[in-house]
């Protein structure tokens, strides 16, 4: 039923603009696998190549390790779920689930068979005979992906379905996208900007900017361990501290920045040495009030300039001594209330914690 | 102050038209309110022989222009069934035109509406005949100088134009994304064409089809160079009106308005019942989502008379006035009719023994103020035509 | 060539089928119906005017005389110039322009109420009343205007029935009713780019213009016109390229003295027969409009698709 999607080398191009760069991917059969990235860094280009409406400029994509090039859409045992979903307006929802069939000259009653069976699939029993503009937004987007399940593919390639959701409709829609991938065991291929979708329904992310790879991984891997700065602050939120390496002991580093030393796990690819520039991060949930107890190896010195209460958290936004800002989130179960604007604390937080990077561009967020 | 302009501008617009239609009812040979004669529907139906002898067709009688108008339907459902097909092959094809190629193509589309009218249809002709002469006796020959097929060329190439810019309107509101859709769950190029494009573009096909009949119907300039020997109905129709008017000709013209009128109102009460459909279905799907009752309140709009109402009651009042002014002053039926024609053939046979003595006065009778142009008065048709519709005066 | 002309593959971006019904209506409408016939009145045009028998034999060459009879008159004539067609050509030119202005200015201020001061059902109701007079036919819209305007037509009898006059106006004569019937004629293809092109007017610049203290007529020199510059160019073309090719209200209103310049062109091609005269004059007019077009999106900065829509 699922397949392996691999890419190798791919690059496509819009005369000298590079959308996809040398990208190599192997999504294991079966896999929910995210790309994840900002707007305008390829990963609709990518996924428009493993479906077949765009040629790779260089190298190949194979399906089920079948060379793809010169096989159009119509003939790929891919299904692609579009942004704006694109169903067809005129169509009853059972007419749009089973359109493929239609075009491959199924009969009548075995077409209807199959779109009440799908219609149960998505918890839409019976809503066949409705038009398409009857439906809610939520509703449209479970026939969407009924219509792309009734072509059987091997392969499920998704752009973006979420966006034009509300916050609480997405957030249901991530869990019964996740429910239907297991139920109908298929890969998955899943594009999105938003770090939170990816994290939470993916087996595997890949994050992408300006057309290249940053990094793949399993989810809390790429969020413990991010191998880029760029990584490190698009997927969640992290503190910058710039300095320079002044020593290394083990697999950790010391970094000397105008605020003070704090020590940082280091990246066993990327191999720092003493005197290069490179960033430390530090998450918001990482930094945290000492008390007594505590253990931990990084202490840093913040003046409090406003906080906001988010529910179960509250963040903090304060700045060090050389005006660097810096934010970091409590517990709404820690009483904090003799914090207030102004106040100048001391904060802690371990090295476990913290990643040390070479010096290079954040994601700008 | 704008009121009363507004007010003069559809005066100037409608004006006329009503005075026509008015014209149509009053029984004189020439189209006129003052001096009323008699109300009568004789031009509707079989005219009158006048108090001179010629007969003076109706509507009904007048084989001419049901000629006409049989041959104006022939050219208007062939170039129906022509440019509707090019105008959508053109406009979809403007879709897939590099960038850089896409003015020129536009260009070179919308050139034939910028031609004037009667330069496309003297090249159609010019050219035709020239093949009519290459191809011998045959086939090519015949179609070559039959004026049916020729207007039918002539038309389609500017009334494809029209078709091409309604497609082209719809077609920038398709989502290609749709397209893709079909493709991605297995459809073929031509699948896609006909089960995605087509019942997209249905609507513009309908109104293209429409438009181009309609275009195609009311052409003159084009037409009346393409027809060759034959007719249509609005050569036959110039021809008459050159030749002098009639109260038949307004008539027509008031059939042609009501038919239009009808068409207008039908079309507009179907839109608003397909709209209406459409905001119950919405409304009907906001209830079931949301069971508040503000959104509810809103939807409950209130009866209101419409305003044609009104305008309606207006007519109604002035017709019934207008109605019995005319039983009033028995200026209706056949009596009356036989009373004003008996007075004008005496009246008549005045006039020419003045004539007869004064042959100068003859000659100025004839031309005139509705003989028309005395340059090639005789261009437009047999001078058969002259005795069926002699100028009166 | 495929890639030359088109986004994607031409036959495989629509399928074998669909792309040949495209490829052939389109060379069918470009090429034998646009194109050719045009080329063969240009080459006609050029020739001398000859039976269908004669064609090809020695009678038949390449000439000037066509275009020479238009500015010079016949060989025979005594006068310098052929004053009689150059007249024709130059009233045809000049009333036309007159009509398009006078279109321009009588429509203007019912476009702008309509787009912007009435309400929408009234907007709508007005459109709609706009609309109906224009399915009638041309010829049957002139021959209204011309039972107004005859000698012993409606108007006359009025005025003479109540006695302001003795005797009946020449309206035909004098070409009103053909002056009249031209500007009632197109009005409509006045209305509808100009109405179009207020309607996409934020109100809220008329306001804001108001609010800084223009006058009404300055707001409308400075923001509205501009603004529907683009409706007033498409407008203003349409009616004056449909006016100089008028043969349908001239055929009905136009006094027997005077000609108008498709009639001219009617004229040699139908009634003396001479094709080639004809389609020279034909090629004349053309030109005159093609020049028109040119110089509206030259001296107005506009697209050739903004002229039409």
């Amino acid at each position: 039923m699922s397949a392996d999607v691999e890419l190798s080398d791919v690059s496509v191009t819009f005369g000298s603009f590079y959308a996809a760069k040398n990208v190599n991917v192997k999504v294991n059969g079966g896999e929910f696998f995210s790309f994840l990235g900002p707007s305008g860094c390829g990963k609709t280009t990518l996924l428009r190549a493993i479906s077949g409406f765009q040629e790779p400029s260089e190298g190949k994509v194979l399906i089920d390790n079948k060379d793809m090039s010169g096989i159009g859409p119509n003939k790929r045992p891919t299904a692609l779920i579009f942004q704006n979903l694109a169903l067809f307006p005129l169509m009853s929802v059972s007419e749009n689930i089973a359109f493929s069939l239609e075009v491959r000259g199924v009969s009548k009653e075995e077409r209807k068979k199959r779109a009440d069976e799908l219609l149960e699939l998505i918890a839409l029993e019976g809503q066949g005979e409705k038009k398409v503009h009857q439906l809610s937004g939520g509703q449209k987007q479970r026939v969407a992906i009924a219509r792309a399940l009734a072509v059987e593919p091997k392969v499920l390639l998704l752009d973006e379905p979420l966006s034009a959701l509300d916050l609480k409709l997405r957030q249901r829609m991530r869990t019964e996208l996740r429910e239907i991938q297991k139920r109908v065991n298929i890969t998955f291929i899943y594009i999105t900007h938003d770090q939170g979708e990816a994290l939470t329904m993916s087996d595997r992310i890949a994050v992408m900017n300006e057309g290249e790879l940053e990094q793949i991984g399993k989810c809390d891997e790429v969020y413990n361990n991010p191998l880029t700065p760029f990584v490190a602050t698009f997927v969640g939120e992290n503190n910058p501290l710039y300095g320079k390496v002044t020593g290394i002991e083990g697999d950790k580093a010391q970094i000397e920045t105008a605020d003070g030393q704090y020590l940082a796990m280091m990246n066993d690819s990327k191999k720092l040495n003493i005197g290069d520039e490179s960033i430390a991060f530090v998450r918001p949930e990482s930094l945290f009030i000492p008390r007594d107890g505590d253990s931990f190896d990084n202490k840093i010195d913040v003046n409090i300039e406003s906080f906001e209460f988010e529910g179960n958290l509250k963040n903090f936004y304060a700045r060090l001594q050389s005006g660097a800002k810096i934010k970091f989130s409590v517990p709404n179960a820690i009483d904090t209330s003799s914090i207030s604007s102004g106040s100048s604390i001391a904060l802690g937080f371990d090295s476990s914690k913290s990643v040390i990077l070479p010096k290079a561009s954040l994601a700008i967020d | 102050m704008m009121g009363i302009y507004i007010f003069i501008f559809f005066a100037y617009l409608f004006g006329p038209l009503i005075i026509m239609s008015i014209t149509a009812f009053n029984s004189a040979e020439f189209p006129s309110i003052t001096p009323w004669e008699c109300f009568s529907f004789r031009w509707f139906n079989e005219g009158k022989i006048a108090y001179d002898g010629q007969h003076l067709a109706g509507l009904l009688s007048d084989w001419r222009l049901h000629d006409g108008i049989i041959s104006s339907l022939i050219i208007g459902a062939g170039v129906v069934t022509l440019s509707v097909p090019i105008g959508m092959a053109a406009a979809i094809v403007l879709t897939q035109v590099r960038s850089q190629l896409r003015d020129i193509y536009y260009s070179i589309s919308i050139m034939p509406v910028l031609f004037p009218g009667v330069i496309i249809g003297i090249s159609t002709v010019v050219l035709w005949d020239r093949i009519a002469g290459l191809g011998g006796e045959g086939f090519i020959s015949d179609i070559g100088r039959n004026g049916i097929f020729l207007t039918i060329l002539a038309q389609t190439c500017f009334i494809s134009t029209y078709c091409f810019l309604i497609f082209v309107a719809r077609l920038q509101r398709f989502d290609q994304t749709q397209e893709e859709a079909a493709l991605d769950l297995g459809a073929s190029q031509t699948q896609v064409f006909f089960k995605i494009l087509v019942p997209y573009l249905s609507p513009a096909i309908a109104s293209a089809a429409v438009i181009a009949f309609l275009f195609s119907f009311e052409n003159y300039n084009t037409t009346v160079f393409s027809i060759l020997s034959d007719q249509t109905l609005t050569t036959v129709i110039a021809s008459k009106v050159r030749l002098g008017i009639s109260p038949a000709l307004s008539a027509l013209a008031l059939t042609i308005i009501a038919l239009t009128i009808i068409a207008a109102v039908t079309y507009e009460v179907l839109r608003r019942r397909a709209e209406k459909r459409y905001a119950e279905s919405q409304e009907k799907f906001v209830k079931e989502k949301a069971a508040d009752n503000r959104i509810n309140k809103k939807y409950k709009a209130g009866f209101k008379i419409p305003k044609g109402i009104t305008a309606i009651l207006l007519i109604v009042v002035f017709a019934t006035y207008g109605a019995t002014q005319i039983v009033k002053n028995d200026l209706y039926g056949q009596s009356c009719i036989d009373a004003a024609d008996k007075e004008k053939k005496s009246k008549f046979l005045e006039q020419l023994q003045t004539l007869e003595s004064n042959e100068l006065t003859d000659e100025e009778l004839s031309g005139g103020s509705l003989g028309g142009n005395q340059d090639y008065g005789d261009i437009f048709g047999d001078p058969s035509l002259f005795q069926d519709f002699g100028g009166f005066d | 060539m495929k890639n030359f002309l088109f986004t994607q593959p031409f036959f495989k971006k629509n399928g074998k089928a669909v792309a040949i019904y495209f490829l052939v209506a389109i060379i069918f409408w470009f090429v034998f119906l646009v194109i050719i016939p045009q080329f063969y009145m240009l080459d006609l045009s050029f020739r001398t005017n000859v039976p269908p028998l004669a064609r090809g034999g020695p009678e038949d060459y390449y000439t000037f005389e066509h275009y020479s009879h238009f500015i010079f008159g016949s060989k025979t004539a005594t006068d310098a110039f052929n004053f009689v067609d150059l007249g024709v050509f130059g009233r045809t030119i000049f009333v036309s322009m007159l009509v398009t202005i006078a279109n321009l200015l009588f429509c203007y201020p019912i476009a702008f109420y309509i787009a912007k001061i009435a309400n929408p059902s009234t907007a709508r109701l007005l459109i709609v009343s706009l609309i109906i007079p224009f399915w009638i036919n041309e010829l049957l819209r002139s021959f209204a205007l011309r039972i107004l305007f005859a000698n012993e037509g409606v108007i006359n009898n009025f005025l003479t029935g109540i006695g302001i006059l003795d005797q009946g106006i020449l309206f035909i004569t004098y070409d009103i009713g053909l002056y009249t019937g031209l500007i009632y004629a197109y009005i409509l293809l006045m209305m509808f780019p100009l109405y179009n092109a207020i309607e996409s007017l934020d109100i809220n610049q008329i306001e804001a213009a108001k609010d800084l203290g223009s006058s009404s007529f300055r707001t409308h020199w400075r923001i509205v016109i501009p603004h529907a510059k683009p409706g007033i160019v498409s407008g203003c073309t349409m009616v004056f390229m449909l006016t100089v090719g008028a043969l349908a209200t001239p055929v009905v209103l136009s006094s027997p003295n005077t000609l108008w310049f498709p009639q001219l062109i009617y004229q040699w091609f139908n009634m003396n027969d001479n094709w080639s005269r004809g389609s020279a004059y034909s090629i004349i007019l053309l030109i005159v409009s093609v020049i028109f077009v040119l110089t509206m999106m030259r001296i107005f900065k506009v697209r050739i698709g903004e002229i039409i829509k």
